[in-house]
């Protein structure tokens, strides 16, 4: 290979290599370039995103742990703590959907069990392209399957997700998954940071194969016509071995027989090795001919990049080896040691023998490059915009059958019915719930988790997205009694060489980090997606979050649906004046949903609280929010269960063709008067005054939806919301 | 109070649930490990949880049926006492020869979750015993890809002449022969089923019924 395609080949561009030079004072040589590859990939180094990272609210009393580690760490106050993260696999999944989505959900367990914690909830983001679509079909059957035959065979419920459907997504999907786990009261958090000059390196799990080499540096770049030669840079995925490491590894722990550990992810051993050095500030002598090899024939370069899944690597005092490995044999796994801490700080590599290279890891690792990326400063366009049409039906009742039809309306069912959604017995509200609820073990208080960022929204405008990508899951918890305590997120964006997609990043980011901060919810884990672009098309820009709430009382929680008659059902808006903005109800590129718009987020982060006051008392019964297709779809979801609503509130056109932003519908006990359940809203919603708009709907009644001159039967509702997908997907049904 | 042997193989996950629903309902569930002998008079019956034994390598549950206390296992069943498999424990006391017929792939060749009606056929003597009556409709959640019972034409009469059916399922999820979700051995010490009882003990849970097949 001459310079060229050597550069090319290990996707270095030429100012990385003079600065490689620079630091080495001399060429790379062998493994050396292999390992620049890695690490300086964007996957590895953020270099295009760090500059902007660095400025995310991160930090609350709450906050154990935030970046820099596998996972963020957050207290729940009485002994417990929970570690979460979200991750993205959308490069993979597109290439090979089955391996690419479940071994998206193992690497995310891992980020999760080696810190220490017992992963309890998994989630998972998906974008995909139109139905029709070429590949489209066989791209979400895959996905799906992947994410439900790994997630069910590790024991982890899936519990919440969510799905997205757009043209933008047609040729790059996205895949993000979530997990979170608990630590048990008295458990202890496990870091990466190696350290004891002596102890031993050990590495643990599954042989090294040739699967994932270059898949790190493949993740950093935008696909071409020829992604299908790309199928062996992704993963293959093993979930009964990773049950066997979450278990042997959290029994390690718990008995003292770890120092520091790592899961072997992105970039493989390099970049573990390479972080846990780093992390430390110690060297490590590792003899690449001691890991274990799946295949004899592979080269030191390949056993370094290699991305097989389910591996470990650990730091462990000799002395403690004997006992360490004795409960990995009892799993049925084998434990290696591949090298030792030196206090010297360098990594030094060797291959039978001889000593292949000797690099420094803070070198490597904290001067990898940053770039100021160019991006056009956000402003605010819709201030003063007066131009809306809206395209939504002109009658409620059209309304309501498109968006319960259309694939971006109908029933998921079909997907979350594949994964398990209960085992671990401690799940309260499931897949089917607008967040999901899991008990903590034998405590009276639940945590939630509900996933974020509406791409519409995002279509519409990246900083509105941004804000918006927390603040409606933040609601979506405080409607149910739950207060938003952390947030993790997949920043899934294009080409960040290209100014617009930069743009939308800076401006998302900084609209998500304000709305953190605003409601003291901070950002403690997540991570950068880019080059989601295929052929030069980008994404829509999609920062997808992870929302995750604490509720203290053991309470019934108000229901999605009506389930009784008598209730009085309240429509509470939120700052109606400035809902001009149709929602789903615009044309493809969103350029119909325009309007007014200039969301002042501390009277957003008030309402949320208000709220939360609100939906915390056992007055309320059921609780739901407006969303994208606004008031008659959403009066739709709430009739579901066989109660709908009887009304003469006298609404008009408006309340129906376009998205009520923040909106939520409250429906109160039935023993309360009219006078008693107005009272208390305003008096729980005093604290945003003037802001808040309280229309009362009418009451639940049996069978139907009556308000003013329409009506729907409840049995039409359910009947073309659970069966609308296997039109759009005729083959999966 | 009853001390119930709760055993965990390789890549069995319902196993902390199965100790959850025991403790529950007043016993005390202890953990038994898959290589290790057992003696068996130490405890007052078994259960066998869900999951994926080695990770559903060969066929659900086959391999697991090979395990060292699956000897003990089937020197309990022998001398009568009380034994229940529940989802991948149910197949893999098919697979040892302690139930009647097989566990295959559902017709949808899919993952299934959700939550099913049971008929009550013939009540199991110690797990539910009568608390849940002949003829009672019960609501357990399901989670399975291989739970489609079959069984051949011959023994299936032979099942229901010696009432080893012990649940039915009243919207057939998986295209099990009869509907069935649930079956015993002969002598009705043995039991396994499908759904999940355990995950089916708190309203909060979703239903509450579960609770009665471990009291």
């Amino acid at each position: 290979m001459d310079l060229k395609e050597k550069l090319e080949h290990y996707r270095i561009n030429s100012d990385e290599y003079e600065a490689i030079k620079k630091q080495l004072g001399r060429e790379p040589q062998g493994v050396e370039w292999a390992i620049y590859s890695a690490m300086w990939s964007e996957h590895c180094s953020y270099k295009s995103s760090k500059l902007h990272l660095k400025k995310l609210f991160n930090s609350s009393p709450r906050v154990l742990q935030s970046f820099g580690e596998n996972a963020g760490v957050v207290d729940l106050g009485q002994g417990e703590r929970i570690a979460f993260k979200m991750e993205s696999h959308n490069h993979p999944s597109f290439i090979e959907p089955y391996q690419g989505a479940a071994t998206g959900v193992g690497g995310i367990l891992r980020d999760i069990f080696t810190m220490g914690a017992r992963p309890i909830a998994l989630g998972n983001f998906l974008c995909f392209g139109e139905p029709h679509a070429t590949r489209m079909e066989s791209l979400v059957d895959g996905v799906v399957r992947g994410i439900g035959g790994y997630g069910n065979c590790v024991g982890v419920p899936t519990v919440t997700g969510q799905t997205e459907f757009h043209p933008s997504y047609n040729e790059n999907i996205l895949v993000n998954a979530f997990a979170l786990g608990l630590f048990e009261k008295g458990k202890e958090v496990f870091l990466s940071k190696a350290h004891g000059e002596g102890n031993y390196v050990v590495y643990v799990g599954a042989k090294t194969g040739r699967d994932g080499v270059h898949g790190a540096s493949m993740a950093s770049e935008s696909f071409d016509e020829d992604s299908e030669s790309k199928r062996p840079t992704v993963q293959i995925g093993d979930p009964f071995y990773e049950k066997l490491l979450i278990e042997s590894c959290l029994e390690v722990m718990e008995k003292g027989l770890v120092v520091a550990i790592q899961d072997m992810g992105a970039a493989g051993l390099t970049s573990s090795s390479f972080e846990m050095a780093a992390k430390g500030g110690v060297g490590l002598d590792i003899d690449l001919s001691k890991v274990p090899l799946r295949d004899s024939s592979l080269t030191p370069e390949d056993i370094l990049l290699s991305e097989s899944q389910e591996r470990m690597l650990l730091v462990c005092e000799p002395g403690q080896f004997k006992d360490l490995e004795e409960v990995f044999h009892r799993w049925g796994l084998d434990a290696s040691v591949i090298g030792t801490v030196t206090r010297e700080e360098a990594i030094k590599l060797h291959w039978k023998g001889e000593l292949l290279t000797q690099m420094d890891p803070q070198m490597i690792v904290e001067s990898a490059p940053v770039y100021r990326r160019p991006f056009e400063k956000w402003e605010n366009k819709w201030e003063s915009a007066t131009n809306f049409t809206s395209l939504a039906p002109s009658e409620p009742i059209e309304i309501i059958r498109k968006g319960l039809s259309s694939i971006e309306g109908c029933s998921r069912q079909w997907i979350y019915q594949q994964y398990d959604q209960r085992v671990g017995g401690q799940t309260r509200r499931d897949c089917e719930s607008s967040i999901s609820v899991i008990r903590l073990p034998q405590t009276e208080r639940s945590v939630a988790v509900v996933l974020g960022c509406r791409p519409h929204v995002m279509r519409f405008d990246a900083r509105v997205g941004g804000i918006d990508s927390v603040a409606y899951p933040a609601l979506e918890l405080a409607i149910k009694g739950f207060e938003a305590l952390a947030v993790t997120d997949c920043l899934n964006f294009g080409n960040p060489e290209k100014s617009e997609p930069m743009s939308d990043f800076v401006a998302a980011v900084e609209g998500m980090s304000d709305m953190c901060r605003t409601i003291t919810a901070p950002i403690i884990s997540g991570n950068v997606s880019f080059y989601n672009e295929t052929q030069s098309r980008n994404i829509t820009p999609t920062p997808s979050t992870g929302v995750v709430g604490l509720r203290e009382d053991f309470s019934d929680l108000p229901t999605d649906e009506l389930l009784e008659e008598g209730l009085r059902v309240f429509w509470i808006r939120f700052k109606p004046e400035q809902n001009y903005f149709s929602g789903m109800w615009s044309d493809e590129k969103g350029e119909v949903a325009s309007g007014q718009f200039n969301m002042d987020i501390d009277e957003l982060a008030n309402f949320t609280r208000c709220m939360r006051n609100l939906c915390s008392e056992p007055r309320v019964k059921a609780s739901r929010m407006v969303g994208k297709y606004g008031l008659a779809y959403s009066l739709a979801r709430f009739s579901m269960a066989g109660f709908g609503i009887e009304g003469q509130p006298g609404l008009k056109p408006e309340h129906y063709n376009r998205e009520d932003f923040y909106g939520a519908l409250i429906a109160t006990h039935a023993e309360m008067t009219q006078e008693m359940a107005m009272e208390y809203i305003k008096d729980s919603c005093k604290d945003s005054p003037g802001k808040v708009e309280i229309i009362e709907l009418g009451q639940s009644v049996r069978d139907r939806i009556a308000i003013d001159h329409w009506q729907i039967p409840c049995s039409e509702i359910k009947e073309i919301y659970c069966n609308s997908w296997r039109k759009h997907f005729e083959s999966l049904a | 109070m009853k001390k119930i042997g709760v055993l965990r193989f390789p890549g069995t996950n319902c196993d902390r649930d199965i100790i959850q629903a025991v403790n529950e309902s007043g016993g005390v569930g202890e953990y038994l490990w898959y290589q290790d002998r057992v003696d068996i008079n130490q405890y007052d019956g078994f259960i066998l949880p869900g999951g994926f034994s080695y990770g559903d390598y060969l066929r659900s549950g086959a391999l697991a049926a090979q395990a060292p206390v699956m000897d003990d296992i089937r020197e309990a069943a022998s001398k009568g006492m009380p034994i229940m498999g529940i989802c991948n424990g149910f197949q893999i006391l098919c697979e040892a020869g302690l139930l009647p017929g097989a566990l295959m792939r559902n017709t949808s060749s899919r993952f299934i979750d959700k939550w099913v009606n049971l008929e009550m056929i013939s009540p199991h003597q110690f797990f539910g015993g009568q608390r849940i009556s002949k003829g009672e409709v019960v609501h357990f959640p399901i989670a399975h890809a291989d739970g489609r019972y079959y069984i051949d034409e011959r023994e299936l009469s032979g099942l229901h002449d010696n009432e080893q059916v012990w649940l039915t399922y009243k919207d057939n999820p998986n295209g099990s022969v009869a509907n069935i979700a649930g079956v015993k051995n002969k002598e009705g010490n043995v039991g396994g089923m499908m759904p999940h009882p355990e995950r089916a003990l708190f309203e909060w849970m979703g239903g509450s019924e579960g609770l009665m097949i471990f009291l």
